[in-house]
Parts: C-alpha cells; sequence; structure tokens
C-alpha cells in the first residue's frame, strides 16, 4: 500500500465503520404464535409446555461478549508486539477457545456476521443486533492498525487450529498464493447466498462451518469429518482453513494493508540467521521481512529468535541490507 | 519430566483418540442404518393400530425403544466428547513436550530455498561459459544460483563483496560449496575470498543455532577462568575446530567482551538468561538449565 493512499484508505474505512451501524437497525419482535393452536382450541385440558422458545441472551451478556472480544485482542497486540511472548498467546488462544468456542458454542463470530451485516445492509425488513455489528467491525478496526490480532488471540477456529499444529510443512509460495484466492471465491458465494431472497436465503459460511460441531458437540456426520480433515491436515500445514477459505480472513488482510502497526521482523546486519522465516508455519516471512496481511499472529517467529533479548523492543524493521534480491 | 512417560502418554491419548473416533463412526453407521428400519417399523405398527387397538402398546413400546436408543446415543457421544477433548488436549501437550526436548528439526535450507530461486531465475541468461551452467559439483549442491550471480556482477575481483553479500542473503551463511563454485568461476582467489568473508561481521560462514551463548571474556571473567568455560562448552557441544555452532544446530557460542556482571564472573547468557559463578565442570549443566527455562 502506497504512503500516499494510507491515510485517505483510513478515513473512507473510519466513515464506513461509523456510519456502517446506522443502515443496521436493531428491531426487537416477537413470533406472532396466535396462529398456533392454542390450549383452549385442543381442549382436553391440554397445556402448553412450559418453555417453548430458548430465552435470548441477555442484552448485557451480549454486550459482554463484545467487550471481551476487545479485550482479548488488546491482550494479543500486547503480547505479539509489546512482549513477544509465545506462551503468553497460547494460554490466550486456550481461553478464546473455551469461552467462544465451546462456551459461546461458535456463536457469535464475526466470521458468520459478514452474512448478517450483508443481508442488514440490503434488506430493510431484516432485524440484526447492534452487537453483531459490532463484532463484524471491531476486528476489523483494529486490523486497521495494528494487523490480524483477530486471526492469532480470538477466533476460536483458529486458536483450535493453531493448537493442533505441531509439526509445520512450508507450503510453496505460488500453491499458497493460489489456493489463498480461495477465500475470495468463497466470501463471493457466501455474499451472493446471503442476498438472495428471505425463503431462499443461506448463510453459506455458518452451514459449512467445519468447526462448530466440535464446539457444539454435534453436527451432521459430514462436517464433522471434514472438521476431522482440517485438524488432520491442519497438524502439518498450519491453519489451513484460515488461510486458504476463511472470508472474514480475506477481509482482514485486506484492511491489514493499511496497518502501520504489527508484527515486524529485525534482522541485524550480523545475524540475518532466517530461524523465525524457517518458523513461521504460514509463509507470512519473505525476504526476512513480516507479509502482515497474511501473519496470523502466532509469535512463532519472536520465539525462534536467538536474539530476541536484544531486539525485543526494536520496533523499526531495518533498511534492507544484502545485494541484490 | 521423564521422556519415556511422555511418550507413553502421548501413545495412550493418541489410542483413545483413535478408539473414541471409532466408536462415534460405529455409532453414527448404526443409527444411520436403524433410522429407516425403524420408521418403517411404526408406519407399519401405526396402521395395524388403525385396524386393531390391540397393538397400540406394542407401538407405544416400539417408540419407546427408538426414544430410548436415540437418547442413548447422545448421552454416549456427549460422554465420548469429553474423553476425546481430555484425550487430545494431553496428546498435543505431550507431543509438544516431546519435540521441545529434541530441539527444533529444521528442513534443510538450501533444498528448501534453491529449487523456487532457481526456476525463478531459469529464464535469465546461464553463466559465462555456459557448458556447466546449473551442473552440480558437489552432491545435491545447486550451482545455478551461483552461475547467475556471477552472471550478474562479472568475474572481476570487484564483484567479490555483492556476489558474498547475494549468497549471504540467499542461504543466510555462506556455504563452503557455494564459495568454491565462485572461485572456480571468477578471477577470485580462494585466499581472497577467505579473507573477505571472515574480515566483515555481515558474513557468516556456518548457519546459526537456535540458542546463542555468550560467553563473558571481559577483565574480571577472563582472570576467573573464562577460557576454561569457552574450551569445556566447545568440548561439552563437540563445536569442531574453527566452527561456533554445534553440529545439531542448537547452540551458536559467541565470545563477548562483558556482559556488565562482573561480581558474578565467570559469566555466560543463553540467549536472555545469565548464569554466573561457572566452573568448567557446572557451565555444561547451566547451559541445559538456562535452555530448558525457555523450551521451544
Amino acid at each position: 500500500m502506497p504512503k500516499a493512499l494510507r491515510l485517505p484508505g483510513v478515513v473512507l474505512l473510519l466513515a464506513i465503520l461509523a456510519t456502517a451501524p446506522h443502515f443496521a437497525q436493531s428491531i426487537y419482535y416477537e413470533r406472532p404464535v396466535e396462529t398456533a393452536p392454542q390450549e383452549e382450541t385442543i381442549g382436553d385440558g391440554y397445556k402448553t409446555p412450559e418453555v417453548q422458545k430458548p430465552l435470548p441472551r441477555h442484552f448485557w451478556l451480549q454486550w459482554l461478549d463484545v467487550l471481551l472480544l476487545g479485550a482479548a485482542m488488546g491482550a494479543a497486540v500486547w503480547i505479539v508486539l509489546a512482549r513477544r511472548r509465545r506462551r503468553w498467546l497460547v494460554w490466550l488462544n486456550i481461553a478464546s477457545l473455551g469461552y467462544f468456542g465451546f462456551y459461546r458454542e461458535g456463536c457469535i463470530c464475526p466470521i458468520g456476521s459478514i452474512q448478517n451485516v450483508t443481508v442488514a445492509l440490503a434488506d430493510p425488513t431484516y432485524s440484526i443486533p447492534i452487537v453483531a455489528v459490532a463484532v463484524f467491525f471491531l476486528p476489523l478496526f483494529v486490523a486497521l492498525f495494528f494487523g490480524r490480532a483477530f486471526c492469532g488471540g480470538v477466533c476460536p477456529l483458529g486458536a483450535m487450529q493453531e493448537l493442533v499444529l505441531l509439526r509445520p510443512v512450508h507450503v510453496p509460495r505460488r500453491l499458497d498464493q493460489a489456493l489463498g484466492l480461495l477465500k475470495y471465491v468463497y466470501l463471493g458465494l457466501a455474499i451472493v447466498f446471503a442476498l438472495k431472497p428471505a425463503l431462499s436465503r443461506d448463510f453459506l459460511i455458518c452451514r459449512f462451518d467445519p468447526f462448530v460441531g466440535f464446539f457444539r458437540f454435534s453436527g451432521e456426520a459430514s462436517m464433522l469429518t471434514v472438521g476431522a480433515v482440517f485438524l488432520i491436515g491442519g497438524m502439518f500445514i498450519g491453519r489451513p482453513y484460515c488461510r486458504y477459505l476463511c472470508p472474514y480472513g480475506g477481509l482482514l488482510s485486506w484492511t491489514t494493508r493499511l496497518a502501520n502497526r504489527g508484527v515486524t521482523i529485525t534482522p541485524d546486519k550480523e545475524l540475518d540467521c532466517g530461524l523465525c522465516t524457517e518458523a513461521c508455519p504460514y509463509g507470512a516471512i519473505d525476504k526476512m521481512r513480516a507479509v502482515r496481511r497474511k501473519c496470523l499472529y502466532c509469535a512463532r517467529c519472536y520465539e525462534s529468535c536467538p536474539r530476541d533479548g536484544e531486539l525485543a523492543h526494536a520496533k523499526e524493521e531495518l533498511i534492507e541490507i544484502g545485494g541484490p534480491r | 519430566m521423564n521422556p519415556t512417560r511422555v511418550r507413553r502418554a502421548a501413545r495412550i491419548s493418541g489410542g483413545i483418540i483413535a478408539l473414541c473416533t471409532a466408536i462415534l463412526a460405529v455409532d453414527w453407521a448404526v443409527a444411520t442404518y436403524r433410522e429407516p428400519r425403524d420408521e418403517s417399523i411404526v408406519k407399519h405398527l401405526q396402521e395395524e393400530v388403525r385396524e386393531d387397538p390391540e397393538f397400540a402398546p406394542k407401538l407405544e413400546a416400539e417408540n419407546d425403544r427408538i426414544t430410548a436408543a436415540r437418547l442413548g446415543r447422545r448421552q454416549r457421544g456427549q460422554a465420548i466428547a469429553w474423553i476425546l477433548l481430555a484425550a487430545a488436549a494431553l496428546f498435543l501437550t505431550a507431543v509438544n513436550h516431546l519435540r521441545a526436548a529434541r530441539g527444533l528439526r529444521f528442513v534443510d535450507l538450501d533444498t528448501l530455498k534453491a529449487p523456487p530461486a532457481a526456476q525463478r531465475r531459469k529464464r535469465m541468461k546461464p553463466a559465462t561459459n555456459g557448458a556447466s551452467a546449473g551442473a552440480s559439483t558437489e552432491a545435491g549442491f545447486d550451482t545455478r544460483f551461483v552461475d547467475e550471480l556471477v552472471a550478474l556482477h562479472g568475474r572481476a575481483k570487484e564483484a567479490a563483496i555483492p556476489i558474498l553479500q547475494a549468497i549471504q542473503t540467499h542461504y543466510r551463511h555462506l556455504p563452503d560449496e557455494a564459495l568454491r563454485r565462485v572461485c572456480d568461476l571468477t578471477d577470485i582467489t580462494p585466499a581472497e575470498i577467505s579473507g573477505t568473508s571472515t574480515f566483515y561481521g555481515q558474513f557468516r560462514r556456518s548457519p546459526v543455532g537456535k540458542h546463542i551463548v555468550r560467553v563473558c571474556h571481559g577483565t574480571a571473567c577472563h582472570v576467573a577462568g573464562a577460557r576454561q568455560i569457552s574450551d569445556e562448552l566447545r568440548r561439552h557441544l563437540q563445536i569442531p575446530e574453527g566452527a561456533d555452532t554445534d553440529p545439531k544446530r542448537l547452540f551458536t557460542l559467541e565470545e563477548v567482551a562483558c556482559l556488565g556482571c562482573c561480581s558474578l564472573a565467570p559469566v555466560l547468557m543463553v540467549d536472555e538468561h545469565t548464569a554466573g559463578r561457572l566452573t568448567p565442570s557446572t557451565a555444561p549443566s547451566a547451559l541445559e538449565d538456562l535452555e530448558q527455562r525457555e523450551p521451544a
């Protein structure tokens, strides 16, 4: 991203962030149940069972989720950029997996909220809770300044794949780039299906979420199998879903192009040993510099650095050294 | 922790994961096989009940059986899911622990980096003596990269530093085979290459290890026997003469001027951890202690 475009880009995105919630209305409604047979019409002393519909989550608890999302992203940024400790990030991952994954059962998540926001923008009769809008925009907002902290610190799908990664293999760059395009195709399809009229509308991202079945301890056998395949593959290929399929990852990598702070690799003149490049399972270090739009905030590069003690507070990227590349 | 016990834990938890998955799969297969059969039985019974109310208890019993089977499967599924989760956590912890203890296994840089670079540069003109372009001198070493560098920078002596810099950025150290190839192709002599590559701090002749060990050779440490500490570490890590990194590429040994804690002399640092008041007999164990404090 050229420097000249950075400021207008940030301003434009901030404007979108500020105005979007106004388009996304928040309507509370009760489903009209009068049309269904009532106790009197059924007769025979029939009693309606007590709880027919699950109670909605309390409004303030929903805001608590948003707050935790923001706090977790803040923690990820602090751990990765200021402390540079992978160990702490692993604990953050486990906590996020526990709360946003197993406790909240993978919902509400920014990945799926792409569809809600799309529909809300297109269809004025569709009601979307303001929390969904906040969850959609908050990680993008953070990415605007610090990069994909959401992917590395908060996303339960990412945390799951992060934790199973045991023996990373480097994916050839060309193949990596080609597969990376899939997520934009998926994003397009998800938007197309979300924009269909109400009856044929389909939320593809949620329906084909390979990991949500694990969070809920139930799901279609086919999707659970796909999820298991992703996890087994994820032991060797770093976070395959995030890098090649996640549509929200695509959006985040776009906004990250505007970020002016983020993971920096600082090789010094006498030690461009490249151990960080070796350690990065996501191919996000190219020619000894971090590629922020691909960086998933795992801090493995810092963990592998033999000179981390010295470079811990070196936050500027050095100018390029050496001959032609 | 005892590695054999960790390995056993990994094996057992892996077995539990496989077993649980198998149980879930069988459970699912049985359920999908039974579903249409149960449905047809119920439908059949419903028809019979319509003709003859005597069959009603039988239908009810059948319905109860199906409900019980479904509830049972659900409960089994929940229990197995919790076991799976615990086993997966144990498995991942154990395997990560084992990997940390063994140290990082490196993918060989040359096999990793050379092929794409060579392909990218294929379109460029091959080296001056075209006949040997792309030929391998030593086993497995691809000389094409060096050949192209020479074609780019020329064969004169002034090209030595740009060529060495390019080799350093490509391989992240100066492999001997590459330097030999440079000598073969250009007017630069091995002595000049050797002199240049050891004079400048920016060039390394061997890849760096995972941890950097800095042994203080300041005045206080020197008096307290830093030389003996360095020698003992070299012996312990089996670092060959003239090299600074052990064959496993775990430790790179450096001698530094002063670490600033002379009261602890002799002192060394492993990455950012410091150990002081060493003796030749305690130095190797200090190295291991410090390395384990921050496992990979």
